[in-house]
């Protein structure tokens, strides 16, 4: 009759769990039809194992309602118990009245040493009549339809209480009860957790199977060790760390999806079992390992001990996810200060296109206003980004950043790709590349610079940046085909981006054309994306290919050298004289050369010139045509005064003619005397 | 070539006329800038490539502006060498902006001024939407006015202007029997609401403009058969006209006739080889 040793039953694992209840009711040799094993019911997993012990029961249980009489009181609605002397004395601190169809809970008469009541599986509504049962130490009410928690005021030794699977909307009324010990409010419509802060000695707490959708007000129960909170709708978690027994947590079948929602529970050194199963964040990849790191205390996760190898992979894990964010913090606040620079960058950009020369003082605004922005912007981006000098080696292997950032320019370094934002940055290209870096950069993508200045700095790229295969151009003033031209000095170009934004040429029906023709010796595979065909390549062939022929035909051996400029001469000189000789004797050294100048001449007549550098060109002349004016003047003053000598000399020949023969005539006329002169004439010269 | 007109002029005049100082000028400046090149081979070559270069128009190549504006030989060249550059691209079929055929002037010659191109456009599109596309003859020829005849042009444009305002400029020199002053000019009012002038009085004033510009103007021949086809004629209306006039075309000598304006077998050989 008395049942086995007391002990809370709660899932295989749990040997070594003792809630150590200090009730304990002896085992004696039972007559077979009054035994009856009292079991504490907790929720467990293996729940549906319990209905079976259950079933059990009922078979003995019916026994015990056979010394029981329930006469009806002098008020009609509450029966009154009485049982047999007899059976007072044998059980007389306990009583069984499960499963007798009661309503209400019958009045108890006698009975004042009672310590065990248990009226599981009745349908009694309300908790009444027990008042008088001080003694009471353990009162089950399993499985009724209790919808208030109330008549237990009295109970003040109670120690167990067994609610579930009632229908209580609300913790309450438990004030007095200041030594329970065990509560178990599983089943019911509890939707917060409330009134228990007084039980001081309260170790078990069962709140399973309700409808609370979070967990605080937890302080007080300072000797709490189990709470089980399994199938309700809790979203966090909070005051766990004010109970500083709490050993066990069951938080399965739940809503919890965030380790921020219960990271209380890490400042929990006392818990050491906890499960989460049935909740979202346990479908999450980073579950165990931040459970485990931010809970080193625990040894159970999920009804799974914890091993030390898992220990320490989460907290290699969690080493990686702290770098990993501290990591992409830098990343962003560079990003950051990059945006504020390159807006910078654009503005200036802005102002230098559409600058209004003859309003001043808007001028003026304007100008303050740039020169305002940049000292706020710098303000705001203070951040310790020091000017780079000297190489760059780097032993990460991934992406380099922003390596000098001013508010005027930017130039960035990202693994591949050279980006150059403002004119200032092409200074950049004078500095002390590692060939490392410098030999990665395939692509350089130029923006917010005029392109008449990126055209001075192409040599230097050539030789700095000697694998850049790519170059885009984006806001570069990118007006004529003619600047094309100066492209082809570089090595190589494979591809060639000209985004339209700021590039007016990329409007011209023709232009990818003109590239093709002008650059064919560079192969090029892809022009703003999309692929070069061989049809494009016959197509700019046929546009342009005459131009190219007369450039190079038709003009006067002079100036051909004169375009070609000082560089070339020496090739193309070379180029003449080697024309008569075989093909075969030309030497390994000049084949590259010899290449270049094969394919080029025809089109190396074709470049640019910068809009300054030409000018500038102009004024030179204009000292020497200013000369070759007055020399010509000259010369035709002299022509002209020769000319007119010449015609008068014409005009006065005849006459001129007729007056020397006249005159020899005359000489002539007398023979004797004009012998005699002749020979006077000779003695004379001696 | 022993003319008596070519006799009769004094040696400054008739040296001008024929724009000889202009290349000599040029050629000694060319022979200063080049000197160690061209010390090479030698003087005398030097200039015979040069006039050769001269006589066959590709002097013009790659030259300033001032240079190419200089004399209308040069220009007839100039339009010459940009039809013979860029005839493959009408061949093609490609219509294009202004601002783009004007690219492509740069490419020969890289300070063309934009507002000769400008103009050249307007008298394609009849001075309306510059942003239309043109095809090339269609500017090409419009072009060769603009250019060729641009002074003469502005002259015509002033004397337009001054019709349209009411002013005759030729109000002392009209003379008495002219066939065309039985047509009555219309009262000023009427004037503002029909649109351009009188296609015979402007002729008139076109005459008499050409007599006392002895160069750089159409044949007045011409001009006079352009006008007589109308009554009445806008400025741009003329110059469309004067454009599209095969005679004119033909009195210029550097572009061929509109039917044959893509052909060039010679050019098209050359093309073949590469």
């Amino acid at each position: 009759m008395i049942p086995g040793k007391y002990r809370s039953v709660s899932g295989r694992a749990a040997n070594n769990v003792n809630c150590g209840l200090h009730l304990v009711i002896q085992t004696s040799s039972l007559p077979e039809k009054s035994k009856v094993e009292f079991k504490l019911n907790k929720e467990t997993p293996s729940f549906s194992g319990r209905l079976l012990q259950h079933d059990l029961e009922r078979n003995y249980s019916s026994r015990q309602g056979d010394h029981i009489h329930l006469a009806s009181s002098s008020m009609p609605s509450f029966p009154i118990l009485q049982r047999s002397s007899e059976e007072k004395i044998l059980y007389s601190d306990r009583l069984t009245l499960e499963r007798q169809k009661l309503t209400v809970c019958p009045i108890i008469d006698g009975e004042e040493h009672l310590r065990l009541l248990n009226f599981q599986h009745n349908f009694i509504t309300r908790i009444q009549n027990i008042s008088n049962l001080q003694r009471l130490i353990f009162l089950d009410l399993y499985d009724n339809q209790i919808e208030e928690i109330s008549g237990l005021s009295t109970l003040r030794s109670l120690r167990v209480l067994l609610l579930g699977k009632n229908r209580i909307k609300q913790i309450s009324n438990l004030e007095n009860l200041k030594s329970l010990d065990v509560l178990d409010l599983h089943g019911n419509q509890i939707t917060k957790i409330e009134n228990v802060s007084h039980l001081c000695d309260l170790r078990v707490l069962n709140l399973a199977r309700n409808l609370l959708s979070h967990v605080d007000n937890l302080n007080g129960l300072d000797s709490l060790t189990e709470l089980n909170l399994r199938h309700n709708q809790i979203t966090f978690v909070r005051d766990v760390d004010n109970l500083p027994c709490l050993q066990r947590l069951f938080l399965s079948f739940n809503n919890i999806s965030t380790f921020e929602s219960v990271c209380c529970l890490a400042d929990s050194s006392s818990l050491s079992d906890i499960t989460f199963d049935g909740n979202p964040i346990a479908q999450e990849s980073w579950y165990k390992h931040t459970i485990l790191q931010n809970m080193m205390q625990l040894r159970q996760l999920d009804m799974k001990r914890v091993t030390e190898e898992e220990r320490r992979m989460a907290s290699v894990v969690a080493k990686k996810e702290e770098e990993k964010k501290r990591e992409s913090h830098k990343q962003s606040l560079l990003k950051e200060k990059k945006r504020l620079t390159i807006n910078n960058v654009a503005r200036k950009w802005d102002l230098q296109q559409h600058r209004i020369p003859n309003i001043a003082p808007n001028q003026d605004r304007k100008v303050s206003d740039s020169s305002q922005d940049p000292s706020q912007l710098h303000g705001s981006t203070v951040s310790a980004f020091p000017e780079e000098t000297g190489s760059l080696d780097s032993g990460l292997a991934n992406a380099l950043q922003g390596l000098s950032v001013t508010d005027t320019h930017l130039v960035e370094v990202d693994g591949d790709t050279l980006s150059l934002y403002g004119s200032g940055a092409l200074e950049s290209l004078d500095r002390n590349w590692s060939v490392q870096t410098a030999g990665m950069v395939t692509t350089v993508s130029f923006t917010f610079i005029e392109f008449d200045e990126i055209v001075q700095v192409l040599p230097k790229l050539k030789i700095k940046f000697p694998n850049s295969l790519h170059l885009k151009f984006k806001e570069t003033n990118l007006v004529m085909l003619q600047q094309f031209n100066a492209l082809a000095q570089l090595r190589r170009v494979d591809q060639l981006t000209i985004d339209p934004q700021g590039n007016p040429v990329v409007n011209f029906t023709l232009w990818k054309y003109y590239v093709l023709f002008r650059l064919s010796h560079f192969s090029m595979q892809k022009i703003n994306g999309t692929e070069v065909t061989q049809n494009d390549m016959i197509m700019a062939e046929r546009l342009f290919g005459i131009l190219a022929h007369v450039a190079s035909s038709e003009l006067p051996q002079y100036r051909m050298i004169s375009i070609l400029g000082d560089a070339r001469k020496k090739q193309f000189r070379y180029l003449l004289e080697t024309k008569g000789k075989k093909p075969g004797l030309v030497n390994e050294e000049n084949n590259d050369s010899k290449r270049l100048v094969g394919e080029n001449t025809n089109r190396a007549m074709l470049n640019y010139t910068t809009r300054d550098v030409y000018n500038e060109r102009l004024e030179e002349i204009k000292e020497k045509k200013k000369f070759c004016k007055m020399y010509m003047e000259d010369l035709v003053k002299e022509a002209t005064e020769i000319n007119m000598k010449n015609e008068a000399l014409q005009k006065l020949w005849p006459q001129m003619f007729i007056e020397l023969v006249r005159d020899a005539v005359i000489e002539i006329r007398n023979k004797n005397s004009y012998m005699k002169l002749c020979l006077q004439q000779i003695t004379d010269q001696k | 070539m022993l003319s008596p007109e070519r006799l009769a002029l004094p040696d400054y005049e008739y040296l001008a006329q024929r724009h000889v100082l202009t290349y000599m000028e040029d050629a000694v400046c060319q022979l200063l800038e080049n000197k160690e090149d061209i010390s090479q081979y030698g003087v005398a070559r030097f200039f015979t490539e040069y006039f050769n270069s001269v006589c066959q128009g590709t002097h013009i190549l790659f030259r300033e502006f001032s240079f190419i504006q200089a004399t209308p030989h040069n220009r007839a060249s100039f339009l010459r060498a940009f039809w013979k550059c860029f005839r493959t691209v009408g061949k093609n079929g490609d219509l294009l902006t202004m601002r783009e055929y004007h690219c492509l002037l740069q490419l020969l010659c890289p300070d063309f001024p934009l507002e000769l191109t400008q103009k050249a456009a307007r008298i394609v599109l009849m001075d309306d939407a510059m942003d239309c596309l043109m095809s090339f003859s269609d500017f090409l020829f419009a072009f060769q006015i603009q250019f060729y005849y641009s002074e003469f042009l502005e002259s015509v444009a002033a004397i337009y202007q001054d019709l349209l305002a009411g002013k005759n400029p030729n109000t002392v020199i009209v003379p008495t029997s002219s066939s065309g002053q039985h047509r009555q000019r219309p009262p000023l009012g009427e004037a503002s609401v029909l649109e351009g002038v009188e296609a015979s009085l402007f002729s008139q004033c076109l005459e008499n403009l050409c007599d006392r510009h002895k160069y750089s103007c159409p044949p007045p021949a011409l001009v006079k058969e352009v006008l007589s086809n109308v009554q009445r004629l806008t400025f741009y209306g003329f110059l469309v006209a004067l454009s599209k006039h095969h005679g004119i075309n033909q009195a210029l000598g550097a572009l061929p006739d509109k039917g044959d304006l893509m052909h060039d077998p010679a050019m098209d050989e050359e093309l073949e080889r590469l």
